[in-house]
């Protein structure tokens, strides 16, 4: 198996895309190569052109008008292969593993049958041989009673048992090359570290190959002996791990790891704000309970209480602070945020918002009520209407809440954007021609609008990248020390908390395990589970595996 | 779950029964003026309606009509003197055998041309088959039926403009007969599903799990097959309801216009005759068949879609 060539080489690879306004360079002259058994990193923000990079090894366009320069698989330009001959590399030779597990399985098959047709198509298997082959397969990547499993269909199983069919699938084949784009991204953290495990065992059993794309260093530390970092279609550095997180040379890489939210220390450019010790309760939950369970009787009886997804949570925060609710997905954190903000009715319980009981939906509060909780959501592209201006966005709360003239409502609006360290001249633009994180800013700026005491921002960074992320972050804590604005703020993420955020519950399973103030909850946790997320965290510092021979 | 459908289904059966009892009552005059036209004297007015229960009070003859009808009688033809039960079932398994060959026609019709406009999009194989689905889409049945009469019938006179298949002799005389109504009904019902096909198909191929089905070098008529078409069934399933819907409403209006001796022809006659017990049964038997139907695109696309099942 071993050739002269090694796997992958990419030379001067341009890619140009053309739309409406003209040629747009999407990979600008990046040249790469990947050893036998190696694991290199491919990492950027969005936008940076890595995952075009890596879907041109597998000889997908994705809709490009012009590629130039060579993509060689073991000598062979996949760029100028013929149809025929680039289906028997694909799967066969190279592998794939998805971003989204649970939208890149085919719904109505079967998992095993998913492997299977790998097996069978590209005939590395004796047809009899194929289903004692899926088992070991699906086996071999850990799920639990794999004989089963091969029978359910994707739904039926977790994002983190889909993204194992995921790995299973790509392997089936033995490829020399395994490529990865972002297959951690929407998992829960301790999915996250548990899939991270998975891959880095793979890697050393199998020497397989591996190109994994990531926006997030810290996971692209834990796998790969290099890391190649892009910017903008061109390729910025391309170093060993170690060096490129001890040393790193150019001025995007190091501002690219400054990003990452760590533990053990603070983001640079953080603010310090001493809050008042003892600040009012602005927010008090009082055993608070949410159920999506269907009532029985036609919607008329009462939701059987072992249903709830929220059981009985009860906790304040204080005014002015921030209060983090952390908790994987299902553990009820956004049910919480939905019973505050009045979009879901609780089951039991009370809400008090400045000692006061709020009313459950929003529709039964009072206009200032309204007013002052505002909520953002985790995703600005369905968040904000793309038929409008970022003016028209602002301008609704601005007529909704207040009474102002055109004049001064065009000036509020100026200044809003300002407030959110977007140019003015964005009023003119629609969401879609933003950025991630400009929209996020306009999702903030928003809520802003009203003038609230209360912002629930639930996930809102999950669909940013890291070094959005860090800026956003930034905004909002120079907000709060302008305006004095409260914050519940929802997140999967305790490294990014763990700085922010001055209070913190633990959610798991719609209670808290953990609830306290930030610093001595994270510095001495007290339940198995919060430990066991604080464990998941990537590290930067963990340091990459050892570096393999060369097979 | 299927005890409550099949609840609702009586219930709105009997709705029906209802609604088209009093529709036909509230229409001017009744069957024994219709029968005796114009020489009717008061004498033998009154002797019929007393032979046809006409004298007896609306709500009266409903029930009357009703218990029959739950025993299993469909009664007796106002006009035809006959049990409609008789009456009717031969025009049914001609209406039955139209439906059942356009439908038969039909799905692989919709089928292939989405999955061909969908495959080929922007393409000109696209183009020309989505003009002819939108100008087949914005014609009435009627207009398609005369059209292609003028054109198959008389022009090439390849095929009889009369669909009178009981006087076939044989098979393939059959098919000849029945060949214009079947493609009149079907152009009809196809240019939705067509265009229903397509658009669903296309959003599918732009699916991450086609993406993922490609990457895995499958070749392209397994990803199409087996990962894209499966998933782009249930939309043009549920069109397919409703175009049973249309169908039987659509049928009375193809069949009138191809002289065909099916229940659609039959019905447009007994209103004209307010015979009663006719137009009930018939509308019980449409009623029941969309009601069919329905049921059984639902089942279909649980069946589709492991998630629902």
């Amino acid at each position: 198996m071993a050739s002269s060539w090694p796997v992958a080489q990419i030379r001067d690879l341009t890619v140009d895309y053309h739309g409406e306004r003209g040629w747009t360079r999407a990979v600008d002259g990046v040249s790469l190569e990947i050893g036998n058994g190696e694991a290199l990193g491919l990492a950027g923000e969005s936008g940076s052109g890595k995952t075009t990079v890596a879907y041109t090894l597998l000889g997908e366009r994705r809709g490009a008008s012009r590629v130039g320069g060579q993509v060689l698989f073991r000598g062979r330009d996949i760029l100028a292969m013929p149809a025929g001959e680039l289906l028997s590399v694909r799967g066969r030779s190279i592998g794939f593993v998805p971003q989204n597990p649970m939208a890149s399985l085919t719904p109505s098959m079967k998992v095993g049958g998913q492997v299977a047709e790998m097996l069978r198509f590209h005939a590395v298997e004796t047809p009899q041989g194929v289903g004692a082959r899926v088992v070991e397969l699906l086996d071999s990547v850990g799920i639990p009673n794999p004989v089963a499993a091969a029978r359910r269909y994707p739904h039926e199983l977790s994002g983190g048992q889909q993204q194992r069919v995921a790995i299973a699938m790509a392997l089936a084949c033995r490829p020399d090359l395994v490529i990865l784009d972002e297959p951690t991204t929407g998992l829960d953290v301790t999915t996250q570290k548990r899939i991270l495990e998975l891959l880095a065992a793979l890697k050393r059993e199998t020497a397989v190959s591996m190109l994994y794309v990531s926006h997030d260093l810290a996971s692209l530390a834990q796998i790969c002996e290099r890391v190649a970092v892009m910017q903008k279609g061109r390729l910025v550095e391309v170093a060993h791990t170690s060096s490129l997180f001890a040393d790193p040379r150019q001025e995007y890489t190091r501002d690219l790891i400054a990003a990452v939210p760590r533990l053990d220390r603070p983001p640079a450019g953080r603010i310090e704000a001493p809050p008042p010790r003892h600040a009012p309760n602005l927010l008090e939950i009082d055993r608070l309970a949410v159920s999506y369970a269907r009532r029985p009787l036609f919607g008329l009886g009462k939701p059987p209480a072992d249903a709830d997804s929220v059981k009985g949570v009860s906790f304040a925060v204080q005014r002015g602070k921030t209060f983090a609710l952390i908790g994987e997905s299902g553990s009820g954190k956004s049910s919480i945020a939905r019973a505050v903000a009045g979009l879901t009715r609780p089951r039991a319980g009370a809400i008090r918002f400045n000692g006061e009981a709020l009313p459950a939906l929003a529709r039964q509060r009072s206009t200032l009520l309204r007013r002052k909780i505002q909520i953002i959501f985790q995703n600005p592209d369905s968040s904000l209407n793309p038929r409008k201006t970022v003016r028209s966005i602002l301008a609704r709360p601005l007529s909704m809440f207040s009474r102002l003239d055109a004049v001064a409502r065009e000036a509020r609006v100026i200044e809003l954007l300002q407030a959110v360290r977007l140019d003015p001249a964005y009023a003119d633009r629609r969401p879609h021609q933003l950025s991630g994180g400009e929209r996020q800013r306009v999702a903030i700026a928003r809520a802003l609008a009203a003038e609230p005491e209360l912002i629930i921002c639930d996930e809102i960074l999950s669909a940013l990248d890291v070094s959005v992320q860090a800026s956003v972050l930034q905004l909002l804590q120079t907000l709060q020390r302008e305006r004095g604005l409260t914050y519940l703020f929802i997140s999967h993420d305790l490294a990014v908390v763990r700085w922010f955020a001055q209070d913190i519950g633990v959610l798991r399973q719609g209670a808290f395990c953990e609830l306290g103030d930030t610093e001595t909850t994270l510095s001495a946790p007290k339940s198995p589970y919060t430990i066991q997320l604080l464990e998941a965290v990537p590290r930067i510092d963990a340091g990459p595996p050892p570096e393999t021979q060369p097979a | 779950m299927v005890l409550t459908r099949f609840g609702i289904a009586l219930i709105s059966l009997l709705a029906v029964s209802v609604i088209i009892f009093w529709c036909v009552e509230m229409l001017p005059g009744d069957a024994a003026e219709r029968i005796l036209g114009r020489n009717a004297t008061p004498e033998a007015l009154a002797l019929l309606r007393e032979k046809l229960h006409l004298d007896l009070s609306a709500g009266q003859r409903y029930l009357r009509w009703l218990t029959a009808f739950l025993s299993g009688d469909m009664g007796t033809s106002l006009v035809a003197e006959r049990p409609v039960a008789d009456y009717i079932s031969s025009r049914i398994a001609n209406t039955a055998l139209l439906s059942g060959l356009a439908l038969l026609l039909y799905i692989p019709v919709s089928i292939t041309l989405g999955v061909l406009t969908a495959i080929h999009r922007g393409k000109p194989v696209d183009h020309a088959i989505s003009v002819v689905v939108l100008v087949l889409m914005c014609l009435p049945e009627f207009v398609i039926g005369i059209l292609l009469i003028s054109v198959f019938a008389i022009k090439l006179a390849w095929l009889p403009p009369l669909a009178l298949i009981d006087q076939a002799r044989s098979f393939g005389e059959l098919l000849e007969l029945i060949a214009l109504p079947t493609i009149t009904i079907v152009a009809a019902m196809s240019a939705y599903a067509v265009r229903m096909m397509r658009e669903s198909l296309i959003e599918v191929l732009e699916s991450s799990y086609v993406l993922m089905a490609r990457l895995k070098g499958l070749p392209k008529r397994r990803v199409l097959l087996f990962h894209a078409l499966p998933n782009a069934l249930g939309p043009a399933i549920n069109i397919t309801a409703l175009n049973v819907a249309w169908m039987i409403g659509g049928v009375v209006v193809v069949e009138s216009v191809f002289e065909f001796p099916g229940i659609g022809r039959l019905m447009v006659d007994s209103i004209s005759h307010k015979d009663v017990p006719v137009i009930l049964a018939i509308s019980m038997v449409m009623t029941g068949a969309y009601i069919a139907t329905n049921l059984v695109a639902d089942i279909l696309v649980i069946l589709l879609n492991p998630k629902l099942r």
